[in-house]
């Protein structure tokens, strides 16, 4: 596979030992950029035209343009990197840390280095202990090799929140807060971490700048689909399909080819219903939309997005209502509490969906469910309350004869025979109970 | 400093002027146009944007509604509010609608109904009717979150004001928010009692009747009470207040802001203290000593008749003890009295001030904007004046160095020695940062006598007088123990020899009753005429009581830290008649003129302390009067002795008077739980050495007497001092032995 980016060599090799990150080039290019201005960084990532690949698809190097020099605010300066994956569907970093752990170290201490930056936190979700000692001794590895030249670098676990995946609620709990969003502006960029200056990038983002100096930001604009949807994205295959996993791929292929090429189709020769394009949080696609390239215009021109590139595939037996439900109840559990929208309308979309699935339900709270959707939308501190309004209301607008019908039969028309098997976990499964040993 | 840059905003189509970077929102009320909010409230610090009830429209922005309290005026921003945009419009009813869902719309027996935010923001922005069908969220209610304080977390709407207060203005970190999403709910941290000086703000920063005080629990009715504007009596910062009453009496006290004084916040002593008023024990008629029967209540003729015997016999053998907690007028009345009508001249006052510090006078406020403060003494000042605490967090916060010299200060100073620390600050490099500062503000809080004259002396020296932004602050022990102290000066000039042997001990007040040095006094008396409002201050002593009144009671004024000089007004009807309507009836058998009014009385004392000033230009947010220069360098007193150094193995005891302590305090069973605890503070190097851990029970004592109490370590205290609460060190002697 001549395009994979982030995880290059890593199928050949054992990259998490430095040795052998080292022998397929690993760190050369830090090594290389230390003696460089941070502009030819920037430069260089600009030419990529690198998005954001947390799901909001922003420019990075405008991200560290947008820092001030230390002369305008002279503090310290800090990368944070976002590796609190919690989006269901989403598993991309957790296979970038456990497969390529130096490469995401490699990218944040350019990123340090880009922006003139002496700390690194990596804020990590509570629940990957795999990924996290694998990170730590790399970690341990990398700082044994002098290769952090006077920066610290911080792994901080989270505590089972999705909302500190969110950058400023993850900026709270690094500070010892708790996790909740907080209203911007001021961006992290002027004053984040510790009212500080601060540069927030996902795991994704931050390993694949490695590879782009390596390469050069032209070349690697070549791949995917330009102008905007340049380089590669790990999609997260999964839900109702053969081979589900992730998959490192350019943007602008289609769902049909992820799905039946690559995914080996949908199981038990049953039948395509619906595919959430980029994580839960996204509006969903019917089987009839599958033809679209997954990259950014493409899929905005159907009002959906690529979010964190996570694929879900949902077969026939699926329930939308039930569906919806899932989606509604995970985002109520996960709302920090914060503001009004967010708190009070997830909630009120859960009891919304359990009455239509329970057959209790009447048409006008079809179109109220729909209006709680849009009071919610945009109204809200941080995007999580568009989280959960978003597919809901997609749920109900592509399938709303299977929304009628639960009203007009007084219950789920699929009986007991739904399947929401290979979906999202109920949110019971969600709560954990972390075990692992705190580092000292 | 040059003025502001001015920027046009244009809001519902009305252009406005404000300086840059004003908020929206009070950009919007210059326009005279409301953007409604809950949660924000400038006095807790940056806006939250958490309720989204100030959703507006702002061109050139995302389309969609911004939150109106995060942004700030820009020149030729065009914002919408729901007047003019729909999406506005929809936005903030949305925010209404999503807030009542779950709220269980129990406004009938809401002690908030008719002065509640949230009830009239849903009448002028939110939805008519719910679409809610389904069962609401309910909470455990009401839960006490202290003995003063009530939480219902049904009718919270999470607008986090009272946390963020908590986190941000007291900076206790008591109040949390604890569960996520709609689950939330305020707490208390481990749920242990909301402790502090300053928690009943919260209930009045409580947009919705989810924190309500639990004084007057259900007997809230807004429109039926009247507000009546006056200041508090508890201590010398003087915080303005409406006093709610109904059918004459008091339910309960709201802040008034005054913006130099206190920010419109109030200490819990200052809150809830009024209930002292219908304490079981109060005095409401006159009583007199007869042998063997102890007190019996008599006439006020009786009164009168017995008044003007004593005051006969004694023949001028007079003595005064003064509180410090009567109005100005009342004090001036008596000593008028007492001075012109009976040649006595000596007087206990609560304590002397020291003059020369109007020299350096400011509002309360300026040490909010100083840049360097430093606090002198031995006292905390939460416990004398306990707003100057909060402006001194507020300065901090900004940015301000805070140094304080004390026994448990940033430096650290043996007790009594607080008169040479402050004359050591005329050099040294403190000294010549305060010398070089335009904005620094000097603190003595407590630690012997004639402190104001050293301070004084002191500003003098570091040229504050020339400086408006410098200040130097005397915090008093009492609430207006210099306007007592002005009041006797004023009412003649003459001097008398001491009283010998003493015939006659008049006690004013409640503060002078509790003395025990004045109680010491009246044991060399022939006879005790006291005026209290408590029964249990009177008995034993007095041969004559007359009722005494509550500052809540009386008209008259007070003069606070500031020197600014502020009216107390007439909130509740009191049980007797105040104090000056029967001194100017005693006074009139002496032939002493004195108007029972009190205007006319300080009319009358103004003419000669106060420049003139009359009643009505008071007002009801009284301005601080222009500083006075000095014409001389200011007497500086000598320094009180040193106490001796403690002896090996024993520690020098420093008492401090709890705000939490007094006959008011002790009257209130919703400030019981604020006493201080029966603990004895112990440095570290001491409790080391003693080989004492926090929270474990030690023995204290001195000269035969023997207290216990739990040990508590503070880091800040100096080596060799121990520091107990009034309440508890009792009788202990100056040195201590501490043993486990």
């Amino acid at each position: 596979m001549a395009d994979v980016i982030v995880l290059a060599n890593a199928d050949e090799r054992d990259l998490r030992q430095l040795a052998e990150y080292r022998a397929v080039g690993g760190y050369t290019q830090l090594e290389r950029v230390r003696s460089l201005e941070p502009a030819a960084i920037i430069d260089e990532l600009n030419t990529a035209n690198l998005r954001g690949r947390g799901g909001a698809f922003f420019p990075s190097g405008r991200k560290m343009q947008f820092i001030p020099p230390k002369e305008q605010i002279p503090k310290p300066h800090y990368v944070c990197v976002n590796a609190d994956e919690s989006e269901p569907g989403t598993f991309k970093d957790r296979e970038i840390m456990n497969r390529v752990p130096h490469r995401l170290i490699e990218g944040s201490l350019i990123a340090a280095h880009a922006i003139d930056s002496q700390h690194v936190f990596i804020y990590i979700r509570g629940e990957y202990l795999d990924a996290f000692e694998t990170l730590r001794t790399a970690l341990d590895d990398a700082r044994g090799a002098g290769l952090f030249n006077g920066v610290t670098v911080v792994l901080h676990r989270g505590a089972g929140a999705y909302i500190c995946g969110e950058e400023s609620g993850l900026l709270e709990s690094l500070e010892g807060k708790r996790g909740q969003a907080r209203s911007r502006p001021p961006f992290p960029a002027a004053s984040g971490l510790y009212a500080s200056p601060t540069l927030i990038n996902n795991v994704e983002t931050i390993a694949t700048i490695p590879k782009i100096l390596e390469l050069g930001g032209a070349e690697y604009a070549k791949i995917g689909a330009p102008p905007d949807s340049t380089g590669t994205r790990l999609f997260c295959l999964s839900g109702n399909v053969v081979k589900g996993g992730n998959y490192e791929l350019p943007m602008g292929i289609t769902i049909r080819e992820v799905i039946y090429d690559l995914g080996g189709g949908i199981p038990d020769g049953r039948a395509l219903k619906a595919v959430i394009p980029g994580g839960s949080s996204m509006p969903i696609l019917t089987a009839d939309q599958i033809d679209v390239p997954l990259e950014h215009d493409a899929l905005r021109a159907l009002d959906t997005f690529l979010g964190a590139a996570a694929v879900i595939v949902v077969d026939d037996r699926a329930c939308m209502v039930q569906l919806g439900l899932r989606v509604a109840q995970f985002y109520m559990h996960e709302s920090c509490g914060k503001c009004t929208p967010c708190r009070e309308g997830t909630r009120w979309m859960v009891q919304l969906l359990e009455a239509i699935e329970a057959g209790d339900a009447t048409h006008s709270q079809l179109d109220l469910l729909l209006d709680v959707c849009d009071r919610i939308l945009g109204k809200c501190l941080c995007p999580l309350g568009d989280a959960a309004a978003m597919p809901v209301a997609s749920y109900v607008v592509k399938f709303r004869d299977e929304f009628r019908a639960h009203v007009d039969q007084g219950g789920c028309p699929f009986g007991g025979e739904s399947s929401l098997e290979g979906l999202f976990a109920p949110v019971d499964q969600h709560t954990h109970h972390p075990v692992a040993e705190v580092p000292a | 400093m040059s003025a502001p840059e001015l920027v046009t905003v244009t809001i519902d189509e009305r252009s406005v002027q404000v300086p840059k970077g004003t908020g929206i929102v009070e950009t919007a009320a210059a326009a005279g146009i409301e953007i409604p909010v809950f949660c924000y409230e400038p006095r807790l610090g940056a806006a939250v944007g958490a309720c989204r009830m100030c959703l507006v429209e702002v061109e050139g922005m995302p389309p969609k509604p911004q939150a109106g309290c995060t942004l700030f005026a820009q020149d030729g921003m065009v914002v919408k509010t729901a007047r003019t945009s729909e999406m506005a419009r929809v936005a903030q009813n949305a925010t209404l609608e999503f807030i009542l869902v779950n709220h269980p719309l129990d406004c009938p027996v809401c002690d908030k109904g008719g002065e509640c935010p949230l009830q009239d923001l849903t009448f002028r922005y939110g939805p008519g009717n719910t679409r809610m069908t389904f069962d609401k969220r309910t909470f455990e209610k009401p839960i006490p979150i202290s003995p003063a304080i009530s939480i219902d977390r049904e009718r919270c709407i999470l607008c986090y004001r009272c946390t963020r207060f908590s986190e941000s203005v007291s900076e206790d970190n008591q109040l949390v928010a604890v569960n996520r999403g709609a689950q939330t709910m305020i707490a208390t941290f481990e749920d242990e009692p909301y402790t502090g000086a300053f928690t009943g703000n919260v209930t009045e920063l409580c947009p919705v009747g989810a924190l309500l005080p639990t004084q007057p629990r259900f007997e809230i009715r807004p429109w039926e009470f009247q507000a009546v504007p006056s200041v508090c009596g508890l201590c010398p910062v003087g915080c303005n207040i409406d006093v709610d009453q109904r059918e004459g009496k008091i339910k309960r006290i709201l802040s008034r802001n005054h913006p130099e004084v206190d920010e419109g916040w109030l200490c819990d002593k200052g809150r809830f203290g009024f209930s002292h008023l219908y304490a079981e024990d109060r005095i409401t008629d006159p009583l007199r000593r007869v042998r063997s029967r102890g007190l019996e209540e008599i006439s006020w003729e009786d009164a009168l008749d017995d008044a003007e015997r004593l005051l006969r016999e004694a023949n001028g053998r007079i003595a005064v003890a003064l509180s410090g907690s009567e109005t100005t007028e009342d004090a001036y009345a008596l000593a008028k009295l007492v001075r012109k009508g009976l040649g006595a001249h000596t007087a206990m006052l609560p304590e002397e001030i020291g003059g020369g510090l109007d020299a350096f006078r400011a509002p309360l406020s300026a040490i909010r904007d100083a840049e360097l403060i430093v606090v002198l003494g031995e006292d905390p000042v939460v416990e004398r004046a306990p707003i100057v605490d909060l402006w001194l967090r507020k300065a901090r916060r900004a940015g301000a160095e805070i140094v304080e010299i004390g026994p448990a200060g940033d430096v650290q100073i043996a007790p009594g020695t607080t008169a040479r620390a402050c004359r050591k600050l005329k050099s040294g490099e403190l000294g010549d940062r305060l010398r070089a500062s335009e904005r620094a503000i000097l603190i003595w809080s407590g630690g012997g006598a004639g402190g104001g004259s050293h301070l004084a002396a002191l500003a003098t020296d570091l040229g504050f007088a020339d400086k408006p932004g410098c200040g130097a602050f005397f915090l008093p022990e009492t609430a207006n123990g210099r306007g007592v102290a002005e009041a006797w000066a004023a009412a003649s000039d003459d001097e008398g020899p001491e009283p010998e042997p003493l015939g006659l001990l008049i006690v004013s007040g409640d503060e002078a009753a509790a003395n025990p040095n004045v109680r010491a006094l009246a044991e060399q008396a022939e006879r005790v005429l006291a005026i209290t409002m408590f029964h249990s201050l009177a008995v034993g002593w007095a041969d004559l009581v007359l009722p005494g009144t509550s500052y809540l009671e009386r008209e008259g004024t007070y003069v606070n830290v500031e020197g600014r000089i502020q009216r107390l007004r007439r909130t509740a009807i009191p049980p007797a008649p105040d104090e000056l309507a029967w001194i100017a009836q005693l006074a009139s058998r002496f032939e002493v003129e004195l108007s029972p009014s009190p205007s006319l009385v300080f009319a009358e004392l103004s003419e000669r302390v106060f420049g003139g000033v009359t009643y009505e230009d008071l007002g009801e947010e009284a301005r601080l009067p222009d500083r006075v220069p000095l014409e001389a360098a200011p007497a500086e007193s000598a320094d009180e002795p040193v106490p001796a150094k403690a002896p090996g193995g024993t520690l020098q005891l420093l008492r401090y008077r709890p705000l939490f302590s007094g006959a008011a305090v002790e009257r209130v069973p919703e400030l019981q739980f604020q006493r201080p605890a029966p603990e004895i503070e112990l440095s570290v190097k001491d409790a080391k050495r003693l080989g004492v851990r926090r929270g474990e029970p030690v023995s204290v004592r001195s000269n035969g007497t023997s207290v216990q109490l739990r040990a508590a370590i503070n880091k800040r205290l100096k080596a060799g001092v121990a520091r107990i609460a009034d309440d508890h060190a009792r009788d202990l002697h100056p040195t201590v032995e501490v043993s486990k």
